[in-house]
């Protein structure tokens, strides 16, 4: 058992949940004083950052870092694991989340600061974090909720006409997805006999030694798959996503659309590449178009499948709106299918190189996605601030008028696009690049891959080109004349926009940090071995006797 | 035997929420909602077996205890039945609001407009 310095060191894991906790609930306290509260919320967000960074810090060189709460070892209490992945997930959303963060502070108005914003908002981290970092399936579920009770409130936030129906869509939406997901991790517990994550994989490894039928448990690993498509909004779950988007605050949006998503394609990540990919079936899965005994074989294909339908609904959406929060809104659809099509080679093949290059590729796009998405929700906010509307017919013009904000818009579009020297290059060249790879090796789909990718291109040079063409240059329209001057907000957007290009330009450590998390996601044996549900296996003593030895129970 | 019985059960409880989510009228809809959560709460108590005593661990640690059910299912739900509460609430708080704003709790008139 580890002594107490080792304890003291791996309180760096829970650091992250704790500061968001903590600011949550100051910012609660002091709503009565508007001026501390703002104040201690932008202090949490900037000691989110570090703290994040510390956990970095401590991951890199350690690899693993376990913490089992109140010392319970797994699989009896709940453990929650910092990897390089949960790090890279994590670095991603302190980043984003302060700028948005300095965004609505200057963005929502006094009133709605006051009551609810910055409680909400800290406590909407803290349940993106906890997912980032447990180790255990019935608690992710929980961190789900966390997460998504703020977020049906942020929905609702301006609770107007347009605001309630929005909400209702999405709060029912998202009860019945949580009833599915209690249902998956109960039928999982039943044919596992375990919830720590680990400890499934440990035991799918081995079905017979522990008496586990594979089959009911693919089937519920993809009713599980179901609810974390439903977050991360890949079609067909996708249908919530423009209401609510458009419904709630701009930097609200931002969040949902840069973190919330990739809270969903992290639970994929972690679940099925590097847990249940453990599972095979013992007679093959015996469906047409699906074969292979890996679960991975069953879901590659249905990643595809998902990944290249959310490119044309997405695509065809976004091309065909008038409102610039729509245009983003149906654009984030088409980006996730950009970051779920390298998972689906992922699962399709089996050269080691060309699986961790699949999941760089993943993440990379994933991180510039968040940068870049959130980038120009905040643009669309700062244009609403400035004009008064975002219903591009009334636009027109805003390069002469608010260059500054013009040119954060233009380099978060080329972002997406995938321009060079910006951070969408490298994640457009890594997708491109796995499905090459992977076609050259001999996989079946990857052309379909590569196809798909080039398709899901065209359609965001389309419509982001539109929407500049249209909303930004052109003659001044009367509502661009009158427009203000929102220099906070221009100046936050302003700084992710130089954030886009600095991480294209220095992409070499950010590559560093995907590598390292795409490698933690494969590294199954790593993973189980840190969290080490063995250890109290009983062996030749009855249970009851190891469950005397464990620490906090008095002998 | 009540292995049947819960299954026929649950299996009415899921086909009554869902029956009731895709209705226009939005207090149905959320009674849907929570039939279907509180659908999911008994099938998770089931998912820890049927038989077997209470999990009471009489005269202190590593005494002999015989078969138990397993108590984790039921800390479970307890977890699931209090954010299940919390989410109804706000549900059904929503559920005003929308009768505030649009008049009415047709969703197909909401839609409409």
């Amino acid at each position: 058992m580890s002594t107490a310095t080792a304890f003291t060191d791996t309180h760096v894991v829970i650091a992250p949940m704790l500061v968001a906790l903590v600011t949550a609930i100051l910012t609660l306290v002091t709503r009565r004083s508007g001026r501390t509260q703002r104040a201690l919320s932008l202090l949490g967000g900037v000691a989110y950052l570090v703290a994040v960074a510390r956990l970095g810090l401590a991951v890199l060189p350690d690899g693993v870092l376990v913490y089992q709460l109140s010392g319970w070892p797994a699989p009896f209490g709940i453990t929650l694991v910092a990897d390089a992945l949960a790090a890279f997930m994590l670095g991603l959303a302190a980043v984003v989340s302060l700028a948005i963060l300095v965004f609505s502070l200057s963005y929502v108005d006094d009133q709605g600061q006051r009551v609810s914003y910055h409680p909400l908002y800290h406590f909407m981290l803290t349940g993106v974090s906890g997912a980032f970092l447990t180790g255990d399936v019935f608690n992710l579920f929980v961190w789900f909720e966390v997460m998504l009770m703020p977020s049906y409130v942020f929905v609702v936030f301006y609770s107007g006409r347009r605001h309630t129906a929005a909400a209702l869509q999405y709060t029912v939406l998202n009860l019945v997805g949580s009833a599915l997901m209690l249902v998956a991790i109960g039928g999982l517990y039943a044919t596992t006999g375990t919830l720590n994550m680990a400890d499934i994989a440990r035991r799918l490894a081995a079905p017979a030694e522990f008496g586990i039928d594979s089959g009911p448990v693919l089937g519920l690993a993809a009713v599980l798959f179901v609810v974390f498509a439903l977050k991360a909004g890949i079609v067909p779950f996708q249908f919530w996503v423009p209401p609510a988007y458009r419904a709630a605050p701009a930097p609200v949006s931002a969040f949902l659309a840069g973190v919330t998503k990739k809270v969903g394609v992290y639970a994929i990540v972690r679940l099925y590449f590097t847990v249940f990919a453990a599972g095979t079936l013992e007679a093959g899965l015996g469906l047409p178009g699906l074969s292979g005994r890996s679960f991975l074989a069953f879901f590659g294909p249905v990643l595809f499948v998902m990944a290249l339908a959310s490119m044309v609904v997405g695509g065809v959406g976004a091309v065909s709106r008038d409102d610039l929060d729509d245009v983003f809104a149906y654009s984030s659809i088409g980006q996730v299918g950009f970051i779920v099509l390298p998972l689906a080679v992922v699962a399709t093949v089996a050269d080691p190189a060309i699986r961790v290059l699949g999941l760089v590729a993943a993440l990379v796009y994933s991180l510039n996605h968040a940068v870049a998405k959130s980038l120009l929700f905040l643009v669309s906010g700062a244009v609403f601030e400035a004009v008064g509307t975002l219903k591009i017919p009334q636009l027109g013009g805003l390069t002469s008028r608010r260059p500054v904000l013009s040119g954060s818009f233009f380099v978060g579009a080329l972002a997406l696009v995938g321009i060079p020297p910006l951070s969408g290059f490298f994640g457009k060249l890594l997708v491109f690049d796995t499905g090459a790879r992977a076609h050259a090796a001999g996989a079946s789909l990857a052309w379909l891959a590569l196809a798909g990718a080039l398709v899901g291109a065209v359609f965001t040079i389309a419509y982001l080109s539109r929407a500049w063409s249209r909303a930004f240059w052109g003659e001044v329209s009367p509502a661009v004349d009158r427009a203000g001057r929102p220099v906070v907000l221009v100046a936050v957007v302003a700084a992710l926009a130089a954030l886009v290009v600095a991480i294209g330009v220095g992409f070499d450590p950010v590559y560093g940090a995907a590598e390292a998390a795409a490698e933690a996601a494969l590294d199954r044996e790593g993973y189980v071995e840190a969290v080490d549900p063995a250890r109290f296996e009983p062996t030749d003593e009855s249970s009851a006797h190891a469950l005397g030895r464990l620490p906090g129970v008095a002998p | 035997m009540t292995q049947v019985l819960l299954a026929v059960v649950l299996g009415l409880l899921f086909a009554l929420g869902t029956f009731l989510v895709l209705r226009t009228d939005v207090v149905r809809v959320v009674w849907g909602v929570t039939l279907m959560s509180q659908a999911a709460n008994v099938y998770l108590v089931t998912m820890g077996g049927l038989t077997g005593g209470a999990p009471v661990l009489e005269g202190g640690h590593g005494g002999e205890t015989g078969a138990v059910t397993d108590p984790l299912v039921q800390a479970l739900v307890l977890t699931a039945i209090v954010i299940g509460f919390g989410t109804t609430a706000f549900a059904l708080v929503l559920t005003y609001r929308v009768h505030e704003e649009h008049g009415t709790i047709d969703l197909g008139e909401v839609r409409a407009e």
